[in-house]
């Protein structure tokens, strides 16, 4: 009778954890044919697109740009100044101190020309209390505003504030520590002003690591692909997620996620929809499930679209204990997410987020560190066990991994037929040389994460923000040792488009 | 030695075909992924040469090409002594260069051409026109127009356009209403651009949208090419059922201060869609017409928020004085925030002694949260 049991389990959990596999499978493939569709299509109309229309044009949309900063005095003032180099008629810059400790409200306000002024704003989403509100004397800088606030203990608090008081119809999301391209407003707003039939709330663009790139005052002179393992592994990572896995979604208008880092949206929805969620472990994931159930239970019709350009650079951890950090609390946002808009599963009031977007989030970005958990636990059953044909175990792990080289090598090409952001040779064998080691080294370890993240939100287990060490970008003409930086906790969730390893 | 090897692969193919299928679909995989990893590789290496050597013809040819364009149009010597452009010959010799028959050297060129083009007018931009046409280069462009391929027209309309070359109506038309977005705009820009005596006719048959971007775009070309013909656009306003051609009109009243347009965009106020009655306010506002204040102030209590907000924005502009009672009540007794906001600042940029005493009156008699509306908007240093 138990030996009966033990075989129905093992003959259920083998099966399951196959339609999984090839279900997860057939879904990058398909993935990888969407988003080649979809930059061909982006690249046909770039070909004859003319950005400079939109630079002195008096119909373009303000947008607000939101960067909070925690602790950021050591480079704040080329971030602001960064921020404020934008080809864009229309826009503000919001700086949010959030509550530093150090002296980057001071420091801003001595570069910059500051002054406190009487500022009315309407709290249409709560924060903590903001301390002062500050604009310059200087005509050069008046597009800065810089909000004071009490510290919120999540970069969603912060955000909140500065949607409180951004004066236009669009805000960007940003961290202040992030480096952003001159064109990424223009390139955002397009595909908001050229859909036909939907109200597109919201637009993003690829990130890539900064580690290695050469920046010379918050402007990036030379890219170049990370050399410290860790952040190359990430930045082969974002762009599997970004330019494969979010610009397929994008075509089918099915994208699960607006990166934190570098987000454009409708700002009447999003206050509409409740703002951030600072309670959040993965506040940009939540915003968009949370903009989605707004649009569908008030039934305007929407999208949410991608672009495979690469606007911003963000710095990627590159110790494992930062790293270990990150993932940790972006596998907590998920299944807090996941929990917060179970409503929303399988449901058809829910359109393709219902049926689509939440199904693929919860069956192969949640449970897929669990399955393959569990699969190694079963694996290592069987081989106690001696119930293992090798020769054919062997032939299963040779497919997956030759498939999960494929799928991220296609990713690279698709890059490359985008953008040759690389200058050399070497910097593109040495982001296309990980995909053969990502899965041996680099997965173990997101797997390993995750189960940590989700056991932690399962215990409810306090977390602590840490200090998110970071290392500093490499300045022109500067080969010394970088400058160490700090930057706020933030919830950067790109989903993490996990190699079909299971 | 052939047969050899037919035997191996038959003998691989009995042993593979007694495999479970799935192993058997998982080995074809495994190959099935090998392939196409190396040609994905090898697909990456192509693109980067090609890039590579694309970058080194580019860095070859541009030398020759502004040499040609400064010897023969910045450098000609007939420039300024009166004679036609139409007679100006060029030096056949150099246009004859073997270098310019090759379709990528041709394609860069006509790029160089319209580069220069954009940065100058007058003989020099003509006699740009006459090189492109004395090399043949519009043969090219219309060529491109003949392509199955969306934005090779695209681009050949963009080309053409920009060279001033005309497009007959017949050709031209039909694509103002392509369901290509795109096309349809690159083709209504050109419409605007090309056609000499009815620029907008296409106005009266589009049925497809004028996208935001398409609108930025014709906007930028209707307020910056030289000798277009504007018309009254109230005539669309009144009788085109394209709503964003309406919209768009509306945008271009308010730049070229059509007054006489007033009665026709007063009519839009009673148009069902709030969007479209607010889109009308706004113009109304920027033209400062101060005939349809009355009728703003009677319709305001009917109105969703947006329209409420722009009824008060025009006010600020037209600035008559007249409505301030209205005003101060809105300011004082609203509970809604953009509503009082917007209200002060009507008040205020009506900026007459009147308004002053005003703006002092509320400080003193309204609460605090009112007060610091009025610091916010009276603030120089803030611009919103």
């Amino acid at each position: 009778m138990g030996a009966t049991f033990v075989e129905y389990a093992s003959w259920f959990f083998e099966t399951t954890v196959f339609i999984y596999g090839v279900a997860l499978l057939l879904i990058y493939a398909v993935l990888a044919v969407l988003s080649f569709i979809n930059i061909r299509l982006f690249l046909r109309k770039e070909s004859y697109t003319d950005y400079n229309l939109i630079v002195g044009s008096p119909l373009a949309p303000g947008i607000s740009v939101i960067a909070p900063a925690f602790n950021e005095g050591l480079t704040i003032i080329s971030n602001v100044r960064s921020l404020l180099t934008f080809d864009y008629p229309n826009y503000e810059v919001i700086i949010i101190n959030d509550g530093s400790t150090d002296d980057t409200l001071e420091k801003v306000v001595n570069e910059f020309s500051l002054v406190k002024v009487d500022f009315a704003y309407d709290v249409k989403i709560s924060s903590k209390p903001i301390r002062g509100i500050y604009k310059s004397t200087d005509e050069a800088y008046a597009k800065l505003l810089v909000v004071d606030k009490e510290n919120g203990k999540a970069k969603a608090d912060a955000t909140n504030a500065g949607l409180n008081v951004a004066a236009y119809p669009y805000f960007l999301c940003t961290d202040v520590d992030c480096i952003l391209h001159a064109q990424t407003l223009q390139m955002l707003i397009k595909p908001i002003m050229e859909e036909e039939n939907t109200r597109v709330i919201a637009t993003g663009a690829t990130l890539r690591m900064a580690n290695s790139c050469e920046v010379d005052e918050g402007v990036l002179v030379n890219i170049k692909a990370p050399r410290p393992l860790l952040a190359r592994f990430q930045e082969l990572e974002y762009i599997r997620s970004f330019v494969l896995g979010k610009m397929g979604w994008s075509y089918i208008n099915a994208v699960p996620n607006v990166s934190g880092g570098l987000g454009l949206f409708d700002k009447e929805i999003a206050i509409k929809a409740g703002g951030y969620d600072p309670a959040s472990f993965g506040e940009d994931m939540e915003l968009r499930m949370r903009v989605s159930r707004y649009v569908y239970d008030n039934k305007i019709k929407s999208s949410v679209r991608y672009i495979p350009n690469t606007l911003c650079w963000t710095e990627g951890p590159t110790t494992v204990k930062i790293f270990m950090r990150q993932r940790t609390r972006w596998a907590r946002g998920l299944l807090q997410l996941m929990l917060a808009h179970k409503k929303m599963f399988f449901n058809p009031a829910y359109g393709r987020v219902g049926m689509i977007v939440y199904p693929y989030n919860f069956f192969f970005e949640l449970l897929a560190p669990v399955v393959e958990f569990l699969g190694i636990i079963y694996y290592i059953f069987l081989i106690y066990f001696g119930m293992v044909n090798w020769p054919y175990a062997i032939i299963l792990l040779v497919f997956v991994y030759t498939y999960s080289v494929m799928i991220s090598t296609l990713s690279v090409l698709w890059d490359q037929l985008t953008f040759q952001y690389y200058k050399t040779w070497g910097d593109v064998a040495r982001v296309a040389m990980m995909v053969f080691i990502e899965m041996l080294l680099y997965h173990p370890l997101i797997v390993a994460f995750s189960i940590r993240g989700y056991y932690f939100q399962l215990t409810n287990r306090s977390h602590s923000w840490g200090n998110m060490q970071r290392a500093g970008f490499k300045k022109k003409d500067d080969n010394k040792t970088p400058t160490p930086t700090s930057s706020t906790p933030t919830a950067d969730a790109t989903n993490a488009a996990t190699t079909a390893a299971t | 030695m052939w047969r050899d090897l037919v035997d191996l692969l038959f003998q691989a193919y009995e042993q593979f075909s007694l495999l479970p299928l799935f192993i058997e679909i998982a080995l074809a995989f495994i190959i099935i992924a090998i392939v196409a990893t190396i040609i994905a590789y090898g697909a990456i290496m192509y693109k980067r040469y090609r890039a590579y050597v694309h970058e080194k013809r580019v860095a070859f040819i541009s030398p020759i090409i502004e040499d040609l364009i400064t010897e023969q149009v910045l450098l000609n010597e007939n420039l300024g002594r009166d004679t036609l452009i139409e007679e100006i010959e060029f030096d056949k010799e150099a246009l004859s260069n073997k270098v310019y028959k090759k379709a990528f050297v041709r394609q860069i060129l006509i790029e160089t051409l319209i580069q220069y083009r954009k940065n100058f007018r007058g003989e020099v931009g003509d006699l740009l026109r006459k090189l492109y046409i004395d090399m043949d280069l519009q043969k090219d462009s219309f060529a491109k127009m003949k392509s199955v391929r969306w934005e090779r027209k695209i681009k050949a309309v963009v080309e053409l356009t920009q060279m001033d070359i005309t497009i007959s109506d017949v050709t031209i038309l039909p694509l103002t209403n392509s369901t290509n977005p795109s096309l349809r705009a690159a083709a209504r820009n050109a419409y605007i651009q090309l056609s000499k005596n009815e620029p907008f006719k296409f106005f009266d048959i589009a049925t497809e949208p004028l996208l935001p971007w398409d609108q930025l775009e014709m906007f930028k070309i209707i307020t910056t090419t030289k000798d277009i013909a504007i018309p009254n656009f109230s005539r669309w306003v009144s009788y085109s059922t394209n709503k964003s051609v309406v919209s768009f009109c509306l945008k271009l009243i308010a730049h070229y201060d059509q007054q006489s347009a007033i009665p026709a965009v007063m009519e839009l106020l009673n148009n069902k869609d709030h969007y479209f009655r607010a889109d009308a306010i706004s113009c109304l506002g920027k033209l400062s017409a101060e005939v349809a204040e009355e009728k703003m102030v009677k319709i305001y209590n009917h109105q969703p928020i947006n329209c409420q907000i722009e009824i008060l924005r025009a006010m600020g502009s037209i600035a008559s004085g007249r409505y301030f009672e209205f005003l101060k009540t809105e300011f004082l007794y609203s509970s809604n925030f953009d509503i009082r906001m917007n209200a002060a600042r009507a008040i205020i940029r009506h900026n007459t002694q009147h308004s002053r005493l005003l703006v002092e009156e509320l400080m003193e008699m309204t609460h605090e949260e009112n007060q610091l509306i009025i610091k916010h908007c009276l603030n120089p240093l803030i611009k919103y």
